[in-house]
């Protein structure tokens, strides 16, 4: 393993040159959203960034495809829309 | 045959101006058929921001209009036609430099004086309204009784309800006249019979009633970002930049203006405009403009940077040469009525605009006057050029 | 670079094979592929350090080999931008693309273009499709590809075509062997095989995966889908019918499939005679599998060179192959060929607004495609309608357009990024 991102404010470990889905898949985390009723929460689908099902949060930039972002360390990540703004 | 007591009137350009007038025709017991060259808010109305808003008009007649059209919304809403399609939205005016701030102030008080609410709003108060304000935001005011509704939608509702033909993708070639009055609409082969005709067909308008060098296209282009909220508008109103308000004032820049509007949609996207292109009547966007508008709208509300565009379009406004829409019969042609040249007001004016066409289609007076906006100014002009 | 590039859009095998070809006859290319590295799907190479274990056709392996020497070789004359995300081409013409290293979009007037960005699948909708734990079966090969270890857990394999064995194959072969393979069609008719060894298919490697299910005891069951998915504790309880029996299976993962069609939304039209052509290459162009992308990339670049007045189009090798892709692809089409299904009315269409079969029942039977747009809010989401626009052309009886309407951007872009654009023009 080489290196940590933070999903959701927890360590999840990632081996070099792996996407953000492959390690959260792997650290056992499927379920990439909040659902609110109406729309449906996230999750690894397609896995060639067409189906915009696996998008997630990045604090202070914009959502990103997780099946095909590399994992950085230090990423903080978490379920869209925003990573806890404390605006809701 | 229908009866004989029930008027034929063939409307042209099913937008939300011919929307509403083909309803209230309906709703008074007229015979409507609606021809549209595409279909229903195919055009401008399609491709608008969502904004009702008094904040956003130049003093005098434009002002004085859309304070009844906004409360037309309203009582629409109340009665049940417009239930759910129109919510209350506040309007900020923004300056970001004391240039601006003098214009918004300006504005305000020509606001003020029209009757409308008018708040100003400090640094911090602005902030606890709409966190995560950019720096170089210096002043502003608030208009807490402006309004939101998205026109397609609105659209929508007003034909669903009322028993009107529909006519699509049927392109309007000429408005027949038979002894210097108008006896139909011709499309293609064919005539659409009618004993009156409304134009609001926006820059379709033109060569349907000599109006060539008096309506003129404006193209705005806008983008639509993804979802910064879950539940609702992400931010508590409509952001309009003083950059804005120069535009609607007259007061000239050069062409390619931006006019900076962030609007919350009800889905908690944001959409963002626009440009202010004149004499374009295409709907291509590009990326230099749409990446100019982002600028601007990165500075004037910096968490855009945590948002995605997911698509750029274009809308193509209609105005007219001396910046009021024209409403009122035509002025040579008798059995016409025409209502058109909303430019970016549409949205706002449009159900109410329709209402007083249906009145005049009807031989009735509507419920404003609508002096300021007949079509015989321009009769005039030419009469002395 | 002091002339302008041929681009290609996608470091698949149709578009690495566009670009060698132009690069070996002495044209500069700009290939830009939105991953870290070459290679599309079928190609998807390991991330670094996870071994190249995936079970496949040892050809595969060598096509790629051969394709990657090649461009190694013309090296000098193409400029390769990964990680980079192609948006379409804006009103002005210009060419636009999202830099994701660089965090900005930057724009440019290619000599001429190749786009190959392959082929997305094709989704049968039941409810629950959208939950956590259900994904493609070619999103989950990519994985498998990546990681070189398949997934944890029970896994059921559900939807139509060649794909599903394969893949059930390769995690077989990787340690997991899927609890079973749903097969919608019957495909086991009479003079099946026949027809489909005469159009020219590969049987070598369907011995090979029937082979590998056996040897990892999983069942294939014809005529056998899936008709909803639930949440069950941290995996899934799946509604199964095959005939008249009805079953629920508890698995981890339900990985579903049902064809693939060219990724066509918002691309730019083909304009081979245009002043500045554009042409479409591989799956991208016409779903006929990977060896057929290779020589479609291969015919683009040909017919490019010929365009622009450099070569003589030797095509006739090429059509042939393409011609014989066709019939397999014809003869499985007609092997696995079902019923269209009506989905439940609580079937999610959109995923990615949440609009559902009865929203889109409740839509006039004749409304347009634009009425369905803005009224129906089908497709207003991030995908810009990738996923519901071929489900809801199948569930209205009509073709699915050849293309969408071109359009920019045609993926999601980040405000700060297209702020901060980047022309290489002289303002």
């Amino acid at each position: 393993m080489s290196g940590h991102f933070f999903w959701s404010g927890m360590p999840v470990a990632f081996r070099p040159g792996e996407t953000i889905a492959a390690a959260l898949l792997r650290a056992g985390i499927a379920d990439l959203g909040r659902p609110d009723g109406h729309l449906p929460g996230g999750r690894v689908f397609c896995g060639i960034g067409a189906c915009q099902g696996c998008i997630v949060a990045v604090e202070d930039a914009a959502p990103i495809e997780s099946c095909l972002t590399l994992a950085r360390e230090g990423l903080r990540l978490g379920p869209l829309p925003a990573l806890g703004t404390g605006h809701d | 045959m229908a009866s004989s007591a029930a008027i034929h009137v063939a409307v042209i350009g099913a937008g939300i101006v011919g929307a509403a007038a083909a309803h209230f025709l309906a709703a008074a017991g007229a015979r409507v058929t609606l021809l549209d060259a595409s279909g229903p808010a195919a055009g401008a109305t399609g491709a608008s921001d969502g904004a009702v808003s008094v904040a956003s008009k130049r003093p005098g007649p434009m002002m004085d209009l859309a304070r009844h059209a906004r409360a037309f919304y309203v009582r629409c809403e109340r009665d049940g036609l417009f239930r759910g399609l129109f919510h209350r939205r506040s309007t900020f005016l923004v300056a970001r430099t004391a240039v601006e701030a003098e214009l918004v102030a300006r504005h305000g008080a020509d606001l003020a004086a029209a009757g409308e609410r008018v708040v100003e709003v400090d640094r911090a108060t602005l902030l606890a309204r709409i966190p995560g304000l950019g720096a170089s935001v210096c002043a502003a005011l608030e208009i807490p009784d402006d309004g939101h509704a998205l026109g397609y939608e609105i659209t929508q509702r007003l034909l669903g309800r009322s028993r009107i033909t529909i006519r699509r993708n049927a392109p309007a070639a000429e408005i027949v006249m038979r002894a210097g009055r108008a006896a139909g609409v011709a499309i293609g082969d064919e005539l659409v019979a009618a004993d009156a005709v409304l134009v609001a067909a926006g820059i379709g308008s033109a060569p349907l009633l000599g109006l060539g060098e008096i309506l003129i296209p404006r193209k705005g282009q806008m983008a639509v970002t993804d979802r910064a909220s879950l539940s609702g508008p992400a931010i508590d109103g409509h952001l309009m930049a003083a950059s804005y308000l120069a535009a609607k004032r007259g007061i000239a820049r050069e062409d390619g203006h931006i006019g900076l509007v962030i609007d919350p949609l009800m889905t908690g996207q944001f959409l963002i405009g626009g440009s202010r292109e004149d004499h374009r009547s295409d709907h291509a966007t590009d990326a230099r403009t749409i990446a100019a508008i982002l600028r601007e709208a990165l500075d004037l509300y910096p968490p855009l940077a945590q948002r995605r565009v997911l698509r750029s379009f274009a809308g193509v406004r209609t105005a007219s040469r001396d910046g009021l829409p024209i409403v009122g019969a035509h002025p040579r042609r008798e059995g016409i009525v025409i209502a058109t040249g909303f430019e970016g007001d549409g949205i706002c004016l449009g159900p109410f605009m329709g209402a007083c066409a249906a009145r005049l289609l009807l031989g009735e007076a509507p419920a404003v006057d609508l002096a300021a906006l007949s079509p015989q100014r321009f009769v005039r002009v030419e009469a002395h050029a | 670079m002091t002339e302008a590039p041929i681009l290609i859009v996608g470091g698949g095998p149709a578009g690495a094979s566009a670009a060698a070809t132009l690069a070996e006859a002495g044209l500069p290319v700009l290939l830009v592929e939105q991953r870290d590295q070459l290679g599309g799907a079928i190609h998807r190479q390991p991330a670094n350090g996870a071994g190249d274990h995936v079970w496949r056709p040892a050809r595969h392996r060598r096509t790629w080999a051969a394709l990657t020497a090649r461009l190694r070789a013309c090296a000098g004359m193409i400029e390769i931008r990964t990680q980079t995300v192609f948006l379409g081409v804006d009103g002005a013409g210009r060419f636009l693309f999202d830099d994701r290293r660089a965090g900005r979009v930057f724009a440019s007037r290619p000599r001429a273009a190749i786009v190959a960005v392959g082929a997305i699948e094709t989704i049968r909708p039941f409810p629950g499709w959208e939950l956590p734990g259900v994904m493609t079966a070619g999103g989950a090969q990519v994985l498998l590809k990546e990681t070189g270890r398949p997934p944890e857990g029970p896994i059921l394999i559900a939807g139509s075509g060649p794909l599903l064995p394969a893949l059930a194959a390769q995690l077989a072969k990787a340690g997991n062997p899927p609890v079973a393979v749903l097969e919608r069609g019957r495909p086991w008719r009479p003079g099946t095989l026949a027809r489909l060894a005469l159009a020219g298919g590969p049987m070598g490697e369907a011995v090979a995966y029937a082979a590998a299910l056996a040897l990892g005891r999983v069942p294939y069951r014809c005529g056998a889908l899936v008709t909803r998915a639930e949440p069950d504790g941290a995996g899934l309880a799946v509604g199964i019918r095959a005939g008249a029996d009805e079953r629920v299976l508890r698995v981890r993962h339900l990985l579903i499939h049902d064809g693939i069609e060219p990724n066509r939304a918002g691309i730019p039209l083909p304009a081979p005679e245009a002043a500045v052509p554009v042409l479409l290459a591989g799956d991208g162009r016409e779903a006929l599998g990977a060896d057929a992308a290779l020589l479609d990339g291969r015919r683009a670049a040909l017919q490019l060179l010929a365009r622009l007045g450099t070569g003589t189009a030797e095509l006739a090798a090429l059509e042939s192959g393409l011609e014989r892709a066709r019939r397999v692809q014809a003869a499985l089409a007609q092997a696995l060929g079902s019923k269209p299904m009506v989905p439940a009315p609580e079937t999610l269409i959109c995923r990615c607004e949440g609009r559902s079969y009865a929203d889109l029942q409740a839509l006039a039977d004749d409304a347009s495609v634009r009425e369905i747009r803005l009224m129906g809010r089908f497709g207003l989401g991030a995908c810009q309608g990738r996923f519901c626009g071929p489900m809801i052309a199948a569930l209205r009886g009509r073709p699915v357009p050849a293309a969408s309407p071109p359009r920019w951007p045609l993926r999601p872009v980040s405000v700060a990024a297209l702020a901060r654009l980047s022309t290489d023009e002289t303002e």
